[in-house]
């Protein structure tokens, strides 16, 4: 029997391994995009085990606009306004990075199996893996990059990671819409004001490189 | 309607962003007027409970909204004032951000959901970032793309927590509401690994917005930029909202047993935060920033406080209004001295008493009272945390805890004086002192002092029933 | 050794190496369809073949033995890895327990000779072009072994015979398909960089300075290229062939449906270089280890998988 819902995990892990050695910052934009989607359609698929409801393919409509469409589509401008369109010297570089990934994903496979999570089902271990892979590797792309944009797709890989990691573990949070919704609202304004500060931030450097930010220390 | 004080901020809010200069400045002090009678109502009990999923009326909310409240309608009569001398052609923008704010804030202190307390404090972030990137200057860049980033990031982690907790309530297979009123019922059926986990993903991720070391960074930079009501903002009532989302989730570990854990993990947050001040307050040059890292340094006393527990609670919960007050003053006496000189360079800001005599005197007395001189009602919660920490047998802890505060008086006494009675290089005045940008600082410290002559019943009332739920007593 | 010299596993054999080259226009052909042209004929790869084997070789006076023993070895091993394999299915000629590791270590071999046969001639360019060629085959390597060792963590075998003939084959529609998803992405990549396809090398660049592969073989000519070029053929077939196995299934019972639907895929497989070479540039050269090693990545995380939840 094959499931489906492995299947999109593979892929998540697919466009986190892929996000980790990428340069161009475009490329990365249409990875979160598809990574996005992906993310979308767990729950919708871990759910249609116990019979597809209306609310839920709404729900999946919905997240689909905002994390495949929207958040992208708002990148996706950000990137066509900056000078720079690829990474330049990143701090800790592709291969390092690929390998650092590789390590998180051996780590998330030790915690998973650490945790004695005996009363979840099966596939939830590998979402769970997944999950603590792609925020880990989201926090390598914050840390390891210098380019905002790049780090603001680092942020949002996190969040896919800990939306994931909702997913297998808090089950109420899939039954309450209004709340899901507002994270959802959350999310979207926070990478709006994101843009938005990129913006700024291009127009007063000619760059969004972080490294170029340092007037402020003690 | 509990859910008015923070609709009616967001409505009036949105409002002012399309409306003219001068009816959105009457819209403004109104709505933050009107936010103070819909606080008072509901402090008072006025309105009808209320039964909704998401919202609830608890004391500490309520101690905290009705602080920010206060604090508010003065800060908006000082921005008034203060956007008319630095003529800001985005003062609508600043304005309805500032009633944004508040929205995202009151929100926070009403909020019972655990995941609508994450969706409210995350909103905080996102409203007060246009506040600090206002003037588009190249250093107010990048303090909001550390705060929005850092924030995010951190308040991450922290929903990460809530899905722990909420987790460790599926395991014990519990089906009760998500909300920190429903979980407390049955706090001590949770499975105790994964709320302890829950617990320091919180800290670490609200603690991040509540400016505790060492996740602090983005703190003196955002406080430092932004301008000065928005300072006062930030650092009067949006330390104080974080603090409320740590301390929930304090109450839920006190209730499931596991108290001793969490007061532990505070009172190491808050003297590390305590530590990092006093370290670099030493050398400032900037006196935004000087007050900056006392905030950080208050939050870490607030931090210690409460885990201390006892008398120690209270002492916290003491601290909070009156660092509130104080702290608030004090940035609306910095904006006042930046408007006069024009930088916020410390060196270059000599005899305040001469030339800006009435922002030299708040500037001075508030001082006076974040070091926690007496008549000002830090010196009595300072002293309350010290006696509930001896009470408790905590004497490595309040060793610790006293140092830092000599150590950060030292500091910042010599800048202070320095600002205040030397004397002036010049008698350029680059804007003239006017009451209506004196008088709410003053007041605000007035009142911190009417507090510690008088503390209303009803305040006292309230703060016994917050701490009472940590185990926290004036008697104890 | 299982010596089944049946028919059927014979007549695959030569069905294969006897088209190996018509697919290799199927690349061309859809490169032209993306260029908007009408392209070279179907056949072409047959008759550059036939012109090669035609012609006579021409031997620089500073080459050894070792230059003229270059491509037979290449060819040998290349044909050999045929005799393996088994197509759509089938069972194929040889087969013996663990003859994977020597299929692939053949390979080296091959690689190992022409390598040789390129410093043989002493041309600054043929050397680049070997360490090119010897460091980026190295990394694809290890993303090889690594598969190995995931199809015996999921079948306990070590033989072509196991992996895609009998009922419990491997491929995509098993239980552990999220596995066998990412090594098919891993052998496409693998497939790009062992046959010197875009984005790794460029088989039709102009600029030795550019070449991996190409590079290599610059100075021979005649049947020897001819050699070459149907040893890269059937290289290229063989990784198609290993694919399309992952992809499909084959033990409908139907063996002319198997080896029908055999066909289409590893036509489309061959479609989808061609679309790679059509809508992607080559990478720069540092930035080549970096994309094999993505492909390491993926199935060193399969394989993570697998000792952890298929037990």
């Amino acid at each position: 029997m094959i499931h489906i819902s492995n299947i999109l995990l593979a892929l998540i892990l697919l466009s986190v391994l892929l996000s980790l050695r990428s340069n161009r910052l475009m490329a990365l934009v249409k990875l979160m995009a598809f990574q996005g989607v992906v993310v979308s359609a767990v729950p919708l698929v871990l759910e249609t085990a116990h019979g597809v409801n209306f609310n839920l393919v709404m729900f999946f409509l919905l997240l689909v606009l905002v994390k495949g469409i929207l958040i992208p589509g708002l990148m996706y401008r950000a990137v066509k306004w900056v000078v720079v369109d690829r990474e330049v010297e990143p701090i800790i570089g592709y291969h390092a990075s690929l390998f650092a990934g590789l390590i998180m994903i051996v780590f998330s496979v030790y915690v998973t199996n650490q945790l004695q999570l005996a009363m979840l089902p099966e596939n939830h271990k590998l979402l769970l893996v997944a999950a603590i892979t792609t925020m880990g590797a989201g926090l390598i792309l914050l840390m390891a990059r210098r380019k905002a944009i790049t780090q603001v797709i680092g942020y949002l890989m996190m969040e896919n990671g800990i939306y994931l990691i909702g997913t297998a573990l808090a089950k109420q949070m899939h039954t309450q819409y209004v709340v899901e919704f507002a994270v959802l609202l959350d999310l979207l304004v926070a990478v709006l004001v994101m843009g938005i500060v990129l913006n700024d931030i291009n127009h007063t450097f000619d760059d969004v490189d972080t490294a170029l930010m340092g007037q402020l220390k003690d | 309607m509990l859910q008015l004080v923070f609709l009616i901020p967001i409505i009036a809010g949105i409002a002012v962003f399309f409306l003219p200069v001068k009816i959105g400045r009457l819209a403004f002090i109104a709505t933050a007027l009107f936010h103070l009678f819909v606080t008072a109502l509901e402090w008072f009990h006025v309105t009808e409970p209320l039964h909704s999923k998401y919202f609830s009326n608890t004391p500490e909310g309520m101690l905290v909204l009705a602080i920010m409240s206060f604090l508010f309608l003065f800060i908006s009569i000082y921005t008034v004032f203060y956007m008319a001398e630095v003529e800001m052609t985005k003062e609508p923008i600043f304005n309805g951000s500032m009633l944004l704010f508040l929205g995202a804030m009151s929100m926070v202190a009403i909020a019972d959901h655990i995941i609508m307390l994450w969706v409210a404090i995350e909103a905080t972030t996102l409203m007060s970032a246009p506040l600090i990137f206002v003037h588009r200057s190249k250093a107010s860049l990048e303090a909001t793309w550390k705060y929005v980033l850092i924030c995010s990031v951190g308040i991450a982690l922290a929903l990460l927590g809530c899905f722990f907790i909420i987790f460790s309530m599926e395991t014990s297979d519990l089906h009760v509401p998500i909300s920190f009123s429903s979980l407390n019922g049955v706090a001590a059926q949770l499975n105790h690994v994964w709320l302890k986990a829950g617990f320091i993903f919180i800290v670490i991720g609200y603690g991040t917005k509540m400016g505790l070391a060492p996740m602090h960074t983005w703190l003196p930079d955002a406080h430092s930029e932004a301008p000065s009501p928005a300072s006062a903002l930030l650092s009067g009532a949006l330390l104080n909202c974080a603090f409320l989302g740590v301390y929930r989730c304090h109450q839920l570990m006190f209730n499931a047993g596991l108290g001793d854990y969490s007061s532990n993990v505070l009172i190491a947050f808050g003297l590390a935060s305590m530590l990092v001040s006093a370290v670099f307050i030493l050398n400032q040059t900037d006196y935004k920033r000087m007050l900056a890292y006392s905030s950080i340094e208050n939050m870490g006393i607030i931090a210690v406080g409460i885990g201390i527990g006892g008398l120690a609670a209270f002492g916290a919960m003491l601290h909070m209004i009156h660092h509130s007050l104080v702290k608030s003053s004090l940035f609306l006496s910095a904006g006042n001295i930046l408007l006069g000189y024009g930088t916020k360079s410390i060196d270059k800001t000599r005899g305040m008493l001469r030339l800006f005599p009435k922002t030299g005197i708040t500037f001075f007395a508030g001082f006076a009272g974040i070091s926690g001189f007496p008549p000002f009602g830090l010196f009595v919660s300072e002293l309350l945390i010290i006696l509930g920490a001896i009470k408790a047998g905590r004497y490595v802890v309040i060793t610790i805890f006293i140092f830092s505060l000599i150590l950060i008086f030292a500091g910042a006494s010599r800048l202070v004086l320095q600002m205040v009675f030397s004397e002036p290089e010049n008698d350029d005045k680059l804007v003239p002192e006017r009451w209506t940008r004196a008088l709410p600082p003053i007041i605000l410290l007035l009142t911190s002092l009417a507090l510690v002559i008088w503390l209303p019943d009803s305040l006292y009332q309230t703060i016994q029933n917050a701490i009472s739920s940590i185990g926290g007593t004036v008697n104890g | 050794m299982d010596f089944t010299f049946s028919s059927v596993s014979f007549l695959s054999f030569l069905a294969a190496f006897a088209l190996a080259p018509l697919f290799m226009g199927v690349i061309l052909k859809v490169k032209a369809f993306f260029g908007g042209k009408q392209g070279p004929p179907w056949l072409i790869k047959y008759y550059t073949l036939i012109k090669l084997l035609r012609k006579g070789s021409v031997y620089s006076t500073s080459t050894t033995f070792v230059f003229k023993l270059g491509p037979i070895i290449s060819f040998v091993t290349a044909f050999m890895l045929l005799l393996f394999f088994p197509f759509a299915g089938l069972s194929p000629v040889l087969s013996f327990h663990g003859d994977v590791v020597m299929l692939f270590y053949l390979l080296g071999l091959g690689r190992f000779f022409t390598v040789l046969a390129a410093l043989d001639t002493a041309s600054p360019f043929e050397g680049m072009g070997a360490a090119r060629e010897v460091f980026f085959s190295a990394l694809a390597e290890a993303t090889i072994f690594v598969i190995l060792a995931l199809f015996f963590r999921l079948t306990g075998s070590l033989s072509f015979v196991e992996y895609f003939t009998g009922a419990q084959t491997v491929n995509l529609w098993s239980e552990s398909a999220a596995l066998i998803l990412l090594v098919v992405i891993a052998l496409f990549i693998v497939l790009l960089t062992e046959n010197s396809r875009v984005p790794v090398d460029d088989p039709a660049t102009h600029l030795e300075l550019t070449m991996i592969h190409e590079v290599m073989i610059l100075d021979h000519s005649g049947p020897d290229l001819a050699l070459i070029e149907m040893g890269a053929f059937c290289k290229m077939l063989f990784y198609s062939a290993f694919i399309s196995c992952l992809l499909f299934p084959f033990h409908t019972g139907t063996p002319f449906f198997n080896v029908i639907v055999f066909s289409l895929i590893m036509t489309l497989i061959y479609a989808g270089v061609g679309l790679v070479e059509s809508i992607t540039a080559r990478y720069k050269m540092d930035m080549v280890p970096n994309f094999i090693l993505t492909s390491f990545a993926l199935v060193f995380f399969a394989t993570i998988l697998t000792m952890e939840f298929v037990q």
